[in-house]
């Protein structure tokens, strides 16, 4: 892979975080990374990603943000760290990005008009009247998971919740949930093989893009005729400044939600169900008073998880930070599996512990204007689920997991699980 | 004692309406909205929280 032909305005970090090699590892050995700059250089300089796909070639290389208080403050400094020239870690083409990254990879105001489309299906409130419907979700899949005594956790249990859920808020019918779901997993997949095929995988993104798009434009053309109560709905008849979204933007904003809604509330059932199997004394504390404790355990699903490793900001001037002056368009990466795994905030930062608490993971952002939109959406759909799983199955055990070699999105992509069929 | 929401910042996030349903609650526009004119004393340590809480600084506690 050739490297960018500019030079660097200063010296690299010794510490690798850019190779591919680092991140096909494992995650023992990128804490071990992450501890050392956490302790010794908390905002520190990297030489450039070693990208898959598409390579930069103005790309010096960029400023890594690894300590939790560090985290929270550029989440906070949206006017100087900004979202508006991308977010993910991995040079992509402009065109793609374009298709599939909508809000999060906007600053204000364009964000904030955006955002307020569809802030209120997602706010504490509304997440109570739809329990009853998220719950029922949750006994489908745990009914057709029973009779099986065994399975693949990821696709008959893990990845279901979210899909039923996010597909439900956005009016998309059965018959294309899996395929939806399927293409939706493509860009956070795009750096295995195992999940886009042997073809070009930039190709596959177009497709995956390209299916989810015209969907999108099908959908709402139909929700301009036949009003509904749902986010495509929302996003199809609302106006700002003056003027509707054009299908193009429909789509990104489809696309988003679409990944946002699926990956990550996958990724984390799938590394609780996995943890709780590796950590007995922990699963019977929490089954010991299950209403009680849920709610902080989840908490730790998520910290534990981390189901995104990475965002990405840039310094939209120069700027100080942590003792660093960061120039204007240099890139930033926030690695929010270091932050929660900070140990001047986390007490024994790698032991899973249900009664951690407070827990304040960033796992959902750093409670800037970016904070994860469905928040409370995941945390309901986790506490629902477990809840159905250990209680119907209580004996089920997780076998070994089958990672994602991805620098974005902390993935499992097979879990196999055993349990004493039920009925 | 005031809260005084910023329309043009608040985006929705609904952290303030986690902290006190009662008084805040985000509208079909987006926004949050204040559901009651009558704030007294014993909230005005969660009515801080909510203010320095929100992820956009929209809100700001009067008086
Ligand atoms: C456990 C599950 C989840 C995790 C760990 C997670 C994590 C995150 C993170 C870290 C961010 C960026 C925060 C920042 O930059 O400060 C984010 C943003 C976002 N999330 Fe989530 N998320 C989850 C579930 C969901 C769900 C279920 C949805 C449903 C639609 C969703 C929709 C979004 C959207 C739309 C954004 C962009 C918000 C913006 O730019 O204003 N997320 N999420
Ligand atoms: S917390 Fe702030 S941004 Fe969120 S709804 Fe309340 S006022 Fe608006």
């Amino acid at each position: 892979m050739s490297r960018p032909t500019n030079e660097s305005p200063r010296p690299y970090d010794p510490v690798d975080l850019s190779s591919r090699a680092f991140w096909a590892g494992t995650d023992t050995e990128r804490e071990t990374a992450f501890a050392e700059l956490r302790a010794k250089r908390p905002v520190s300089w990297h030489r450039p990603l070693e990208d898959l796909l598409f390579t930069d070639p103005n790309d010096t290389g960029f400023w890594a943000i690894v300590r939790h208080a560090d985290l929270v403050e550029a989440t906070k400094r949206h006017e100087d760290l900004i979202s508006g020239e991308g977010i993910l870690m991995e040079s992509l083409p402009p065109e793609l990005l374009e298709a599939g990254q909508s809000i999060i990879a906007m600053d204000p105001p364009r964000h904030s008009k955006l955002r307020r489309l569809i802030s209120k299906a997602f706010t504490p409130k509304q997440m109570k009247r739809i329990e009853d419907r998220i719950r029922a979700n949750a006994r489908m899949i745990v009914d057709d998971l029973a009779p099986k005594g065994e399975a693949d956790f990821v696709a008959e249990c893990a990845a279901l919740m979210p899909m039923h859920n996010i597909c439900d808020m956005m009016g998309i019918p059965y018959a294309d949930r899996q395929k939806v779901a399927h293409e939706a997993a493509m860009p956070t997949g795009v750096s295995d093989p195992d999940v886009v095929g042997e073809g070009d995988p930039v190709q596959r993104l177009f497709e995956a893009a390209g299916y989810l798009h015209d969907m999108a434009k099908r959908l709402a053309a139909q929700r301009r005729d036949e009003p509904g109560d749902d986010l495509i709905t929302a996003l199809a008849v609302s106006e700002v400044d003056g003027a509707r979204l054009t299908d193009d933007e429909i789509g990104a904003f489809f696309v988003l939600l679409c990944i946002a809604g699926n990956d990550t509330t996958r990724q984390s059932t799938s590394h609780a169900m996995k943890a709780l199997t590796d950590h007995p004394a922990q699963r019977a504390w929490l089954m010991a008073d299950f209403d009680g404790r849920i709610t902080g355990a989840v908490e730790e699903f998520v910290r534990w998880a981390t189901p995104i490793m990475t965002f990405r900001r840039t310094a939209a001037r120069d700027i100080e930070f942590g003792g660093q002056t960061i120039r204007s368009g240099e890139k930033v990466i926030l690695f929010y599996s270091s932050a929660n795994r900070d140990e001047t905030v986390f007490d024994r930062p790698n032991e899973f512990d249900l009664s951690r608490d407070p827990n304040p993971h960033v796992g959902f952002g750093g409670n800037g204007i970016h904070h994860c939109l469905g928040n409370q959406l995941a945390r309901t759909q986790l506490r629902v689920l477990f809840d159905e799983l250990l209680h119907r199955l209580p004996d089920i055990q997780a076998g070994e997991p089958d990672l994602l070699n991805a620098n974005f999105i902390h993935g499992i992509k097979r879990m196999p699980c055993t349990f004493t069929p039920q009925r | 004692m005031k809260i005084h929401i910023d329309e043009d910042k608040c985006t929705g996030h609904g952290v303030c309406e986690a902290i006190r349903e009662d008084v805040f609650e985000v509208g079909d526009d987006g926004v949050a909205h204040l559901i009651t004119e009558e704030l007294t004393e014993d909230m005005r340590e969660d009515l801080q929280d909510a203010c320095d809480q929100c992820p956009t600084q929209a809100l700001r506690l009067e008086g």
